[in-house]
């Protein structure tokens, strides 16, 4: 009785302030993608579509503290799986020389003025987030250090698959971390992806040398 | 005896100054530059030009309500974005000075959009006003606050935008900004899940005075640079996906004193 005295009192003034609170997830995403759909006025809808996702992203954009369940994570490695292509050649560890240079490359595939930057290759963009030759200063460290990569690993051929498994799309074998995927958004071609490895790996990289 | 120590604590001096500087290398540049603000040139043009009678109608802002009345900026901008109920339309300084630009001043719309980040041939009017505008908070704590559903929308809707992964290179802006002590390259990233950091960044950002650009920046143009580096197109000036993450950002630094324009690399 009292409860319903008070839903009584207080409905008028829920109703006055429109009851003003946090919407529910379906509602935010609603929102939310709506005003992602319409963020990019005037632009050419071959390059709006990169603000869409797929199935993987979508699974790996969870908000806070909300985990990853078994079969998201199984999903997500699974869609990697099937993703991967390797070099016509075969040969997964290219040119060290040609891989550092990627290495240190952040630039390629950037819009402006609704126009992609007009280049031969898109760089790998390793030393934004990566320490990779120990000399190196300005590296960062959003992912781990990679200095002595191969090194540690020697350059096998099970090492060198790996590797290149992981540029190419890390997430079969961490569903959702934050390294992109590199082959499988098709940002660097199995080819250039192969010289990184060879700069990872190669005993004479500077990436193994003290 | 004395003097022993006083020169034991001079050494400790010293190590402990230069162990700061090693951690952050630029900090003596920022402080030389926080302490002769090129921002404030930008402040005195943008107090100008509010007071200006411009555009087409020859008006000024002075009748332009940025949520606390007519013509008043004392403290509005500690209070931004917030819900509009001429527009109705939760709006960030910036889309709020659009509005009062095309509606008071007769300008077009697209004439401030294509002027909104100045260069080194072209100052822009809007980094000028926004500048102004900020530095009449300086001191006061930033508060952003839900009352209005658009105003819960637009928060929850800039906290998924946040985490919403896309792009060729996969990111968020989570991917660079939820955890501590991360730099891409030699650039600190504030992990903005951290209300402290937060509220250290709203206090001098944005608006702030980039060196490497030479002007002053908004959060608008942080947002569209931030979309550059995703690989993301151009993200739409006061888009409402660009207010929903300033609304998310800007409440999660909610408490940081504010001291306006900052400096920034």
């Amino acid at each position: 009785m009292q409860t319903i005295k008070i839903a009584l009192l207080c409905t008028p003034v829920l109703v006055a302030l429109g009851c003003a609170s946090y919407p529910d997830q379906p509602t935010t995403r609603n929102i939310a993608e709506k005003m992602v759909s319409e963020a990019y006025p005037g632009m050419p809808p071959v390059l709006v579509k990169r603000s869409g996702q797929d199935r993987s992203q979508q699974i790996c954009s969870k908000i806070g503290e909300m985990t990853l369940s078994q079969q998201e994570a199984a999903e997500v490695a699974q869609a990697a799986r099937t993703s991967m292509q390797y070099p016509a050649s075969g040969k997964l560890m290219g040119n060290w020389k040609v891989g550092a240079k990627l290495a240190y490359d952040g630039g390629g595939s950037r819009i402006r003025g609704g126009k992609v930057e007009k280049r031969k290759e898109n760089g790998a963009s390793c030393s934004n987030c990566h320490l990779l030759d120990p000399r190196e200063v300005n590296a960062g460290n959003v992912g781990p250090s990679l200095a002595g990569y191969g090194a540690q690993r020697g350059n096998s051929e099970a090492i060198a698959k790996y590797t290149y498994e992981k540029i190419y799309d890390a997430w079969a074998y961490f569903p959702c971390s934050n390294m992109p995927r590199m082959g499988h958004s098709g940002h660097l071609t199995p080819e250039q992806i192969s010289h990184v490895v060879a700069y990872l790996v190669d005993p004479q990289s500077p990436v193994n040398k003290k | 005896m004395l003097k022993l120590r006083g020169g034991i604590a001079a050494i400790a001096f010293i190590c402990l100054s230069g162990s700061g500087h090693a951690a952050d290398p630029l900090a003596v540049g920022r402080q030389m530059l926080a302490e002769d603000n090129p921002g404030d040139l930008w402040v005195l043009r943008g107090e100008k030009l509010f007071h200006e009678k411009r555009g087409p109608k020859q008006a000024s802002l002075e009748k332009c309500d940025f949520g606390l009345g007519p013509g008043k900026v004392e403290g509005a901008y500690a209070q931004l974005p917030r819900y509009f109920s001429d527009t109705d339309k939760v709006q960030d300084l910036e889309s709020r000075l659009l509005t009062c630009m095309v509606e008071l001043q007769g300008f077009k719309r697209e004439d401030i959009v294509k002027n909104r980040f100045g260069n080194l041939d072209r100052m822009s009017d809007m980094e000028a006003l926004v500048s102004f505008i900020g530095s009449k908070s300086n001191g006061l704590k930033m508060s952003v606050s839900l009352s209005q559903q658009k105003e819960y929308d637009m928060y929850k809707a800039g906290e998924y935008i946040f985490y919403r992964r896309n792009g060729p290179l996969d990111f968020s802006c989570a991917t660079c900004h939820t955890e501590n002590g991360k730099r891409i390259r030699l650039q600190d990233l504030p992990n903005m899940t951290d209300p402290r950091q937060m509220q250290a960044v709203v206090a001098t950002a944005w608006p702030a005075y980039r060196g490497t650009q030479s002007t002053v920046r908004t959060m608008q143009h942080r947002l569209f640079d931030c979309n550059w580096q995703m690989r993301l197109p151009d993200l739409g000036y006061a888009s409402d996906m660009s207010v929903a993450l300033t609304t998310y950002l800007n409440r999660s630094g909610n408490g940081g004193v504010i001291d306006l324009p900052g400096v920034r690399r």
